[in-house]
């Protein structure tokens, strides 16, 4: 909302306060100051100047030289650009010496070689406006030489962002209601202005069809005004805040909204067809509105009719048919009261909001209907001249929406923080703010709100005004520690920092990904393929690229690798760790935590030391899996569609999720140059098995001794067989086994092509004694027979 | 027998001192010091020498072999250094090293995670929430009017079950007291909130905020002013200058933003937005109530503050990134910058 200080100063003498004060007093009052513009220039030196002569720029085609006359007697040359201007115009003139708004100062010159002293300007130059398009051409009336001030006042326009709970504020005299509270300064009282007497009206003059909407009405009749253009104060004070002036009707409608906050509305009162029904719409019917866009009501929507339709959308707009023009003689001015939540749902449901619906949807102050009502008739009478009815018609009742409370002050100070915070101040706070004390007891005070006050139902409402306006700076501060213990949610986020932390320390980076994919992002969901329709969908998204939650962090990061290979990354190391949403059979769904990895490409840039670093293979995966997993890890190979070499993680039984590797035709199409592998698992599931706290095992005090072994096995024995038997062995002396050499020969020279060679090195240790070479050869041969007659293996 | 001694001294030494490889020196020590060497020769004639020359080339020959032995020793220390250093010989250490393999954590993870360890410092615990809630979490509970705009299918991702994405992590604060065995509750609630809104440079549909709440008998604005100051100055600097300015939330009363003061170097410095907080209202504590059906939060037995801020904005000032993007594009060049 735009607030113009000149504006305001019509109902409250703020000369006192600069532009910043003012700025800190409302941001401090709960109004938010998105700008402060300047309007109009406070200078001396910028002058209402005529044009006496105007010649082409001897060396510069679009430039123009001109003499004007400033007021001193002799002629002044100015060089121009602008065209829009005749000989005789009176234009706005800065002197040498001006500062224009933005800072540009003015000063005697020469534009390609033609002295200018001073420059004629535009709108826009003077802050007035967006009208670039040239010189301001003034009224032939203005005298050459005043201040160019004295003809366009400069002024302060403030844009505000009032919270919804404050809707009394969203007009000049309650924005400067509130600032009299603030600074304990009277409000300048307003000219009087004569109340009509209140007629009830007859059904066939005002009916109201749909109360619970629309409770209160009134009309008021002015018969023979003149319509035109507004006065320039009117239009001034208008254009000043945004408002594109219309006539002098329409043009204070707006004024009174602006100035007191009440909506109104005039309707050509020859346009109309019968007495006013204030009624719900029925289905189908439409209304031009004054925007000249047509709308398809609906039933819940509250509309003005005649006896031929709707003539206004209520709270939100009039009709295009019956509004005031030039040809209009006889209105019938407006003021009502309607639901805050009918005029919402209207105003949205049609996607038209206007100054009007803004205010209703936030409330009103049903009291003020009639005064408002009043003031505009005034100025109509005032500027339009007419006669208006003696009598203003009302239907319904304004709606008290404003009450007592008891203002519990010991509890006031305790949640305030100032233990000794006066009761008078408190009360002189609340008085201030035009709340009426009705009685006061030990402890407690009772407290009438005034009318606008929708806001204050409750004790603690009456606190926050007195903590909003005594301020946080006086409220000492204060850090009470408080001992509570960590819950799983604390472990569970120690352990992801460990996980993450581990993964950087290797090189890895960590991405965080959008939690809404595409239905075509679930093809690069690891793990069985979820459908679209069993995935968690979004029932508004926003576009295709955002329509389901996703069921797996693999896809995000699929799209992080395609980002970084096309900004020319060929070094591919991402996890991350976040929330997966995994739609139930039964309809339900459920949210799992989970950390996803996506690896490819060499492991370092190219460098003088080593050229073209080996490509990442699975097995560098698996050793990073490995390292995150800990003791235990099994892979199970699982065939998946749309991957390679896909198998499920366990640690022992328990599944920890998937790793792959991505089809070569995916990872073409993302422009790989190298394959790339991903892997995902729970975090739950990893932290279940994470061993807690470390049991010490002693260290080996007498030396192992290690006895290799190579094995010729089938070409497609899994290693994991070989590991198993080992594992299986209960030999007390085998200390631990491990695999150092595969080779198999393609050739088929050294090693049949179906065969592969295994090298194992075996360790024997025992904690009691040095090993005699004669005992461990009798269990290592014990073992390798039991492995001959286990395993399709032979001894090489 | 001394003049043949004090011959082989002159000559050993110089001999001694010629030489510049290992395996001379062997074989110096050999021809010298060896089994059959000048030296162990001299020494197997001693028993021809005359009484009373005995002592004197005893002496000598002791003297001699001491300094040859020291020599060869010298010898083989000044050859070694040589020998080390002419195995670094060639080495260029200006040229660069071997790349170590660089990761980074995000920086919305890094901010998060100075966050947790502030308030962990001041005893709020860790809190979480799911991110599909119902609208009575979201919403109702919250003290939000049934027909308040956020509710609206316009900004507020909804599922075709009636359920929503969260809007604010604010719903943890309900699910926490809702499930609370004893007070105080003080908890603090990282996570993602969803808000219906195109992505451009200022704006994501999934974005990160963090909620606490505080909630104890006598818990005052004292407390909440304390509690927030102490907090953006651990996160940002002791320095740091925090002010809050009354607002207004359905779900506290009164209500506060809190601004900091952003000095950068060359420009005025300005007050920026960053949070949100206030004094927990009643009505809230009422909803919880009735959920619960007992009086644990009966709002006049108990008071709280709540605050809630977003973390890409915050990461986004402390870092001066400009588009919000960034945050989400993932690239390297952008991540190996924290």
């Amino acid at each position: 909302m735009k607030i113009s200080l000149s504006w305001l100063k019509t109902h409250l003498d703020v000369s006192d306060t600069s532009v910043e004060k003012m700025r800190d007093l409302l941001t401090f009052a709960g109004v938010e100051v998105e700008g402060i513009e300047q309007h109009g220039i406070d200078s001396d030196k910028i002058v209402v100047a005529k044009i006496l002569e105007s010649v082409p720029h001897p060396k510069a085609d679009r430039l123009s030289v001109c003499q004007v006359d400033d007021g001193s007697g002799t002629a002044r040359q100015i060089v121009c650009g602008a065209k829009n201007y005749k000989v005789g115009d009176k234009v706005p003139l800065a002197l040498p010496g001006a500062i224009l708004p933005g800072g540009l100062e003015i000063k005697e010159g020469k534009l390609r070689d033609v002295v200018s002293n001073g420059m004629m300007c535009s709108g826009r130059e003077l802050g007035l406006s967006n009208d670039h398009a040239g010189l301001l051409i003034l009224d032939p009336s203005a005298p050459i030489g005043r201040p160019f001030r004295e003809l366009t006042p400069p002024d302060v326009i403030f844009d505000l962002e009032v919270t919804p709970n404050r809707p009394d504020l969203l007009s000049h005299r309650g924005l400067a209601r509130e600032l009299a509270a603030l600074t304990s300064k009277p409000l300048i009282a307003s000219a009087p202005v004569p109340q009509p007497t209140e007629r009830v009206a007859k059904d066939a003059e005002v009916k109201l069809e749909a109360p619970e909407a629309g409770p209160f009405y009134s009309a008021r009749m002015i018969k023979g005004v003149k319509v035109g253009p507004s006065p320039d104060w009117l239009k001034q004070r208008l254009e000043s805040i945004g408002l594109r002036p219309i006539n002098n009707i329409v043009d204070i409608t707006n004024f009174v909204l602006m100035e007191v906050g009440q909506p109104l509305h005039a309707f050509d009162a020859d346009k109309l067809n019968g007495g006013i029904v204030v009624r719900k719409a029925t289905e189908g019917e439409t209304i031009k509105a004054l925007d000249e866009n047509t709308y398809q009501l609906a039933e819940e929507d509250l509309v003005i009719a005649d006896k031929s339709g709707p003539v206004a959308i209520a709270g939100v707009m009039g009709g295009a048919f019956s509004s005031v023009t030039e040809n209009s003689h006889n209105i019938l001015l407006e003021a009502a009261w309607f639901t805050p939540s009918g005029v919402r749902r209207t105003a949205r449901r049609l996607a038209l909001n206007s100054d009007s619906s803004y205010r209703f949807e936030r409330g009103v102050d049903a009291q003020q209907v009639l005064t408002a009502s009043a003031l505009a008739t005034k100025l109509i009478l005032e500027l339009a001249g007419g006669e208006a009815d003696a009598e203003v018609l009302v239907a319904g009742e304004a709606p008290h929406l404003t009450g007592e409370v008891v203002f519990d002050e010991t509890r006031a100070r305790e949640l305030i923080g100032i233990p000794d915070l006066a009761r008078e101040e408190m009360h002189r706070v609340l008085t201030s703010l035009g709340l009426e004390k009705l009685g006061e007891e030990e402890v407690v005070s009772s407290w009438r709100i005034p009318s606008f006050r929708l806001d204050l139902k409750r004790s603690v409402d009456l606190t926050e005004e007195v903590a909003r306006v005594v301020g946080l700076d006086r409220v000492p501060s204060q850090i009470s520690g408080a001992y509570s213990s960590s819950q799983s949610a604390d472990r569970t986020y120690d352990f992801a920092m460990q996980l993450r932390q581990a993964l950087v320390q290797r090189g890895w980076y960590e991405a965080q990904t959008l939690r809404l994919i595409s239905h075509a992002q679930l093809h690069d969901v690891l793990g069985p393929p979820v459908a679209p329709e069993k995935a968690v969908a979004v029932k508004n998204p926003l576009s295709e690229d955002h329509t389901v939650l996703r069921p797996s962090l693999v896809p995000g990061l699929v799209s992080t690798a395609e980002h970084n290979i096309r900004q020319g990354q060929l070094r591919l190391r991402f996890f991350e760790i976040g929330r997966v949403f995994i739609s139930n059979p039964n309809g339900s769904s459920r949210e799992e935590d989970r950390i996803a990895l996506l690896l490819g490409g060499p492991s370092g840039a190219s460098s003088w030391h080593q050229n073209d670093p080996a490509p990442a293979d699975i097995y560098d995966l698996r050793g990073v899996l490995e390292a995150i997993v800990g003791g235990g890890l099994e892979i199970t190979p699982k065939r998946l569609d749309q991957w390679l070499l896909s198998a499920e993680i366990k640690r022992g039984s328990k599944a920890l999720g998937w790793l792959a590797q991505v089809a070569p035709a995916r990872a073409r199409d993302l422009g790989a140059r190298h394959p790339l592998y991903a892997a995902e698992l729970s975090i739950s599931a990893l932290m279940q098995g994470a061993q807690q706290v470390v049991k010490f095992t002693d260290l080996p005090r007498f030396p192992s001794i290690t006895r290799d072994v190579a094995l010729e096995v089938p070409a497609d024995l899994a290693n994991g067989k070989i590991a198993a038997f080992f594992k299986a062995q209960k030999e007390p002396l085998l200390a631990g086994a491990e695999v150092f050499d595969v080779f198999a020969d393609p050739e088929g020279k050294k090693l049949p092509r179906d065969k592969k060679s295994v090298a194992w090195s075996l360790t024997y240790r025992s904690p009691e004694r040095t090993l005699e070479t004669a005992e461990v050869d009798a269990v290592h041969n014990r073992i390798l027979k039991a492995l001959v007659g286990t395993l399709p293996a032979m001894i090489r | 027998m001394l003049s043949q001694l004090d011959q082989i001294q002159t000559e050993g030494l110089a001999e001694l001192g010629a030489i510049t490889a290992e395996e001379a020196l062997e074989q110096f020590r050999v021809a010298y010091l060896g089994k059959k060497g000048r030296l162990t020769a001299i020494a197997a004639g001693m028993k021809n020498v005359p009484a009373e020359e005995k002592p004197a080339v005893g002496a000598k020959l002791n003297e001699l072999r001491t300094a040859l032995t020291q020599g060869i020793e010298e010898k083989q220390a000044a050859l070694e250094t040589a020998k080390d250093a002419e195995a670094v010989k060639g080495i260029d250490i200006t040229l660069p090293g071997k790349p170590v393999p660089s990761g980074a954590l995000h920086p919305l993870t890094r901010l998060r995670d100075r966050a947790v360890q502030a308030l962990r410092r001041m005893g709020f615990a860790y809190a979480e929430g799911p991110e599909i809630e119902t609208e009575w979490y979201c919403f109702d509970a919250l003290n939000t009017p049934a027909d308040h705009p956020a509710r609206n299918e316009k900004d507020t991702f909804y599922l075709p079950d009636g359920r929503l994405l969260r809007t604010h992590t604010s719903t943890v604060q309900i699910r926490t007291m809702e499930a609370a065995k004893s007070l105080p509750v003080r908890i603090m609630a990282p996570g993602a909130a969803y808000r219906r809104d195109e992505i451009d440079a200022t704006h994501l549909s999934v974005f990160n905020q963090l909620e606490g709440l505080y909630v104890a008998p006598e818990v005052s604005l004292a407390d909440l002013k304390g509690t927030l100051e102490f907090f953006f100055q651990e996160i940002l600097g002791p320095q740091t200058q925090v002010r809050f300015r009354p607002h207004f939330f359905p779900f506290t009363e009164p209500s506060f933003e809190i601004d900091i003061k952003l000095e950068a170097k060359g420009q005025e410095s300005k007050w920026i937005e960053i949070a949100g907080c206030g004094m927990v209202d009643p009505a809230v504590f009422e909803a919880v109530c009735a959920k619960r059906e007992d009086d644990l939060f009966d709002p006049n037995k108990v008071t709280g503050f709540a605050f809630g801020l977003g973390l890409d904005r915050l990461a986004m000032i402390l870092h001066g990134i400009t588009d919000i993007r960034h945050l989400i594009e993932n690239d390297v060049r952008f991540l190996g910058q924290f």
